[in-house]
């Protein structure tokens, strides 16, 4: 009889892919017990121009200090499950240290603890953990380097002031809802128009960090406001969404829009004009200073809990 | 070669099964991180969300229907169970009101489908969309964060060394093997997917089975959103995206006929713990995630073609 | 009209499948511009014959040789290059196209471009070959529009368009009123004339007279023997094919009809049935007969409640019910065995037990938990009552003959005590070894009380089985007689009458 071959067949089949998923492997990471330190980076998403930058940072770092890197992310950005198993399975691979870029604040921290009992240290990266949440969890993070979201956030604000000569109607996209970094933006951006008050926040929706809803949230909201003239995200990603809806709408250079990030795409759309600057932050920088600050906590070095990445003004 | 008979009436789930071994044989040769207690253990209870959700779809499945709404559903029942946990509620009635809410949007489904002859596709994803949309009326699109330890034990206590997902995983397989193989209510669900006319002319009463089905799925929805509030510590309105397809490919996978009428939830169980395996063992090895979704994706048709296959040869 | 050469020549075939001979050394010779009739019971090896004449399936031995060529590369297209064309029992169209993209399917003359058809050309095509075929039927209408009788001829001219040397008919007929079938055999006499050898399949003994010039007769994958249809009988044919004589056809009994179980008073549904009323008596079997669309069916499922209706009221045992859904009909004791036993009588992935046991699964459960050995053991019962040919209870009724699988329906109503069955066709589709138990067994079930209802489309089945006899004539009962007084020539008289006379 055939059915017998045919389990053979399939069992080899199913054999023949995961030794394909073994060489898939990065190479640094076959090696194994070397005795070098290996460094796992877990990003919200690797969709995202922002963490493959990130990437490429600590990719470099990892280089010139001999260390192994491991880097892994979910498939989608919100999915704070998924990021929280990826972790725990690292913990089970043993690494010897987490850089952690949370998809959720308050949700990272079960996982953070996780790695607290396994004796893993933790360093996060870009969106910090909620403080409240992990104190009463009873877990601790070795450091949190990252931009100084609200620092950025008054900047946009300052530049959009200027440049609207402290008079303009403004629409706000968010990022989802609940997160650190998106809220620390949009404070510092609020702080900053507070004292002029004639720039009026007609409007703040979420566009959940995307791109396709920034589009359409902002069509939605030209419908609804057709005299909004300037308008800040919380991301370059929701802000390019944004100039397309805009060009589709035909107000092209009509709408003063300022974004986050400073990815190559709102680069050149603020040299072609259709965006009126951005905040870069620098997460190659941002990368290459969580390996360094891992390599030297498990050489037995201390780390200030806070350190700052610095952010500028491109317009 | 002569097979026994029981092998031959169940080879569907005996591929499954041999597929599901040789992954962990070729694992375990791999990487020495992965048969451990602890790790398996990790495992389980991280297959345990999808695979209690995939219960639920396995019924509808065999009953010749398909739900969609079962990722949004996680969602809103899981904000609804948490709003009550945050007013002080009573740990067992937060968890039954939200194990409630998820019973009458599945009620909601059935009648649609039963009594408004629609078609369950249709039916459910206008259920997917309004479900997602009362989750994040009901929270403002923030997620519903911090709950006390007796809740928290649903994911992090602990019976005899055994996490207590895992226990309700397991319990609820028990259960819904008993329902399916030795009750009225199995019978029929077999019988109408079968033949739902040959059922009606039987005398069974087949609109209220068919409401009976996607209340068990929305049940079983709520049931893993409580699982996944209990382990985030935190109930998001946008959890659960794309879980409906997870929980189809688990019972894909466990060889259920997408066409009605045949299949097994042990099956869906394999089903779910392959893919929770592979995602574990992938992260193991440090594949890129990338590469991880190639190897699921290819995993899940490698399944079913063994299906066909198998099929062709019973001929 | 026959040649003496034979056309197709097919030598000891032999196909085993794992535990069962489904064919032992087959000899087969058709000639050119005959109709040879392949005669057998369900399972004697007919349909894995033809698959393997057709490249369906694999032979493991035995030669097959057409005009003198021998037929060896396996496969279908092969089997279609070398002239061979099968039209199954089940149609093989794609409802949603035209006549003749159907025709044409698979095999469609490009225009140059690649992918793109040329319309025209399929639809002149088509239309000439209906035309040749003698049947008027547009060949731009699409298939799911077409009547039962239509699409068999689409079937006829799409298995004639690839210029067929033999073509084989599973079960022609089955599905299709006396005047279609008369103008089927007219068709076939005109591919007979045109030198077309005709394999003909069919359980209808009175057509094989009618169509065929020789049969030849399978049992149990072996050969009988081959005969000319002018020197046999119908009862001889009977003989090769069950192995024993069977010397009653419709079995004889005495009946004490008693009390009235089934009263049945101006029922009406508008547009379908108007003004029914008849009884029912204890052991009584009740003939139904009519044409196709006289309303038989759609009586029965009335009563069932499967359709609702408009007016009239049914008592059963004196007392009026209500019925409004299957599951009330069941309740007060009717059970329906319909004539699409596949669609609507069986779930046909299930086992045979839980095929007996649907219809009573309440009475075989405990607070919704089922009893499985009290289930096997019912099944068991009626496996060995009713003489259900099945490896075993847990064998899915999708791998069951025909007979056996009506037998399956029959034992899911006796399993719920039953007391009034409503019978459609029972034997449509069954092999006549098995069409005797069939009769068998409602004799019995008469005898033992119970009521019958028995709709069928053969009149001789009609007459012989039933104690009395009604004839339905556009949705209304327009006759009834005693079968003792009735002949075939009285009944279809009532059921042709125009109303306006």
């Amino acid at each position: 009889m055939k059915l017998p071959s045919t389990l053979w067949r399939a069992a080899g089949a199913s054999l023949a892919l995961l030794l394909a998923a073994g060489c898939g492997r990065t190479p640094e990471t076959a090696a194994g017990a070397d005795g070098r330190p290996t460094v796992a980076l877990v990003v919200k998403t690797l969709n995202n121009p922002f963490f493959i930058d990130m990437q490429k940072g600590a990719e470099e770092a990892a280089k010139a200090l001999n260390a192994n890197l491991l880097v892994q992310a979910a498939e989608r950005e919100v999915d704070v499950e998924r990021q929280m198993q990826i972790v725990e399975n690292l913990i089970q691979r043993k690494v010897s240290a987490l850089l952690i870029t949370p998809s959720g604040s308050r949700e990272i921290v079960s996982a953070i603890v996780k790695a607290n009992k396994a004796g893993i240290p933790v360093i996060i990266l870009d969106t910090r953990a909620d403080a409240a949440a992990l104190t009463a969890a009873g877990g601790s993070v070795a450091a949190f380097i990252g931009s100084d979201n609200y620092e950025g956030g008054r900047i946009a604000g300052e530049h959009l002031v200027a440049r609207m000569n402290g008079k303009a109607t403004v629409a706000v996209l968010e990022g989802i809802p609940g997160h650190e970094t998106g809220d620390a933006r949009l404070r510092g951006f609020r702080e900053a128009l507070k004292a002029h008050p004639e720039m009026k926040i007609v409007v703040s929706q979420p566009a959940n960090w995307e791109r396709d809803l920034g589009y359409n949230v902002t069509q939605n909201l030209l419908q609804a406001h057709p005299g909004v003239n300037a308008l800040f995200a919380a991301s370059d990603l929701m802000a390019l969404g944004a100039t397309e809806a805009i060009a589709a709408a035909g107000k092209t250079g009509q709408i003063a829009v300022v974004g986050f990030d400073a990815i190559d795409e709102a680069r050149a759309a603020i040299k072609s004009g259709a965006m009126a600057g951005s905040i870069a932050q620098s997460p190659a920088q941002m990368g290459r200073m969580g390996v360094e600050a891992a390599v030297k906590l498990l050489g037995g070095g201390t780390l200030t809990p806070e350190i700052a990445v610095p952010i500028e003004l491109i317009k | 070669m002569k097979i026994p008979p029981v092998i031959a009436s169940h080879a569907r789930q005996f591929g499954t099964l041999l597929v599901f071994m040789v992954l962990c044989v070729v694992l375990t040769v791999l990487t020495p991180h992965f048969l451990t207690v602890s790790n398996l253990l990790n495992v389980a209870q991280q297959t345990s969300i999808n695979a209690v959700i995939a219960v639920g779809l396995t019924y509808v499945i065999i009953s010749a229907g398909i739900d969609l709404s079962v990722g949004s559903i996680v969602a809103f029942s899981g904000v609804v169970m948490a709003g009550a946990l945050q007013a002080g509620w009573p740990v067992a009635a937060a968890v039954l009101t939200g194990l409630a809410v998820g019973t009458g949007c599945g009620i909601v489904n059935g009648l649609l489908i039963a009594f408004g002859r629609l078609p369950p596709f249709i039916a459910t994803l206008g259920m997917m969309s309004v479900a997602r949309g009362l989750g994040l009326l009901h929270t403002d699109g923030r997620p519903v964060s911090g709950f006390g330890d007796a809740f928290r034990w649903l994911a992090n206590g602990e019976v005899v060394g055994v996490p207590v997902p895992v226990l309700i995983m397991l319990g609820v397989y028990a259960a819904a093997h008993f329902v399916l193989r030795r009750t009225k209510f199995g019978r029929y669900v077999f019988a109408i997917g079968g033949n739902e006319e040959a059922s009606l002319l039987s005398g069974v009463p087949v609109a209220a089975y068919k409401v009976a089905v996607y209340a068990v799925s929305g049940l079983l929805a709520a049931l893993g959103s409580v699982l996944l509030t209990a382990r985030l510590n935190s109930a998001q309105p946008i959890a659960g995206i794309n879980y409906e397809l997870d929980a189809i490919a688990a019972t894909v996978i466990g060889g259920t006929s997408l066409m009605g009428g045949q299949g097994s939830v042990i099956g869906t169980l394999i089903g779910a713990l392959i893919m929770g395996v592979l995602r574990n063992g992938l992260n193991l090895l440090g594949v890129s995630s990338f590469f991880q979704q190639v190897v699921i994706g290819a995993v899940i048709i490698a399944a079913v073609l063994l299906d066909t296959v198998f099929k062709r040869q019973k001929r | 009209m026959a040649t003496e050469c034979p056309l197709l020549r097919m030598t000891g075939v032999s196909k085993r499948y794992p535990g069962v001979v489904a064919l032992d050394g087959v000899d087969l010779e058709v000639r050119k511009g005959e109709v040879h009739i392949l005669l057998g019971e369900n399972g004697a090896g007919k349909s894995t014959l033809m698959k393997i004449l057709a490249g369906a399936v694999r032979r493991d031995e035995g030669t097959i040789e057409i005009d003198g060529v021998p037929l060896d590369e396996p496969g279908p297209r092969a089997a279609q290059a070398a002239g061979v064309s099968i039209i199954y029992q089940e149609f093989n169209l794609i409802p949603h196209l035209t006549v003749a993209e159907n025709i044409f399917l698979g095999r469609e003359r490009g225009l140059g471009f690649p992918g793109v058809i040329d319309q025209g050309w399929i639809f002149r095509e088509a239309e000439r070959r209906l035309t040749d075929l003698g049947v008027a039927i547009d060949a731009r209408a699409v298939v799911d529009d077409l009547g039962v009788a239509e699409q068999q001829m689409v079937e006829v001219a799409k298995a004639l368009s690839i210029d067929a040397k033999v073509l084989v008919m599973d079960e022609p007929t089955s599905a299709l009123t006396d005047k279609e079938i008369v103008r089927l055999f007219s068709v076939i006499r005109g591919l007979q004339a045109r030198g077309v050898a005709v394999i003909y399949i069919s359980h209808r003994m009175e057509e094989l007279f009618q169509i065929g010039d020789r049969v030849t007769v399978l049992r149990d994958g072996r050969l009988i023997g081959t005969r000319t249809i002018r020197d046999t009988t119908m009862d001889g044919l009977i003989q090769m094919m069950v192995g024993r004589d069977l010397t009653e056809k419709f079995p004889k009994r005495a009946v004490t009809p008693g009390e009235e179980l089934l009263k049945v008073e101006g029922l009406a549904r508008r547009g379908v049935l108007h003004d029914i009323s008849f009884t029912l008596r204890r052991g009584e079997v009740v003939g139904l007969a009519g044409l196709m669309g006289s309303g038989r069916t759609e009586l029965a499922r009335a009563i069932f409640g499967a359709d609702p209706i408009d007016a009239g009221s049914i008592r059963i045992r004196g007392r009026e019910v209500k019925i409004d859904s299957p599951r009330a009909a069941i309740h007060a004791g009717v059970g329906f065995l319909t004539e699409d036993r596949k669609r609507q009588g069986l779930v046909l992935a299930l086992s045979v037990t839980e095929n007996v046991c649907l219809a009573n699964v309440n009475r075989m459960a405990t607070a919704g938990c089922m009893h499985l050995a009290q289930e096997e053991s019912a099944a068991q019962r009626y496996i060995t009552d009713l003489r259900i040919k099945t490896p075993g209870a847990a064998q899915r009724v999708m791998n069951l003959s025909g007979g056996n699988q009506q037998k399956v329906v029959l034992a899911k109503w006796l399993c719920r005590e039953t007391e009034i069955l409503l019978f459609d066709e029972p034997t449509r589709g069954i092999d006549v070894g098995s069409k005797v138990e069939i009769y068998q067994l409602i004799n019995r079930l008469a005898a033992e009380g119970k009521a019958i209802l028995m709709i069928s489309s053969e009149l001789p089945e009609i007459l012989g089985m039933s104690d009395r006899i009604l004839v339905m004539n556009r949705g209304r009962i327009a006759g009834e007689f005693q079968a003792a007084a009735a002949t075939q020539e009285s009944l279809l008289q009532c059921a042709l009458a125009s109303s306006h006379p």
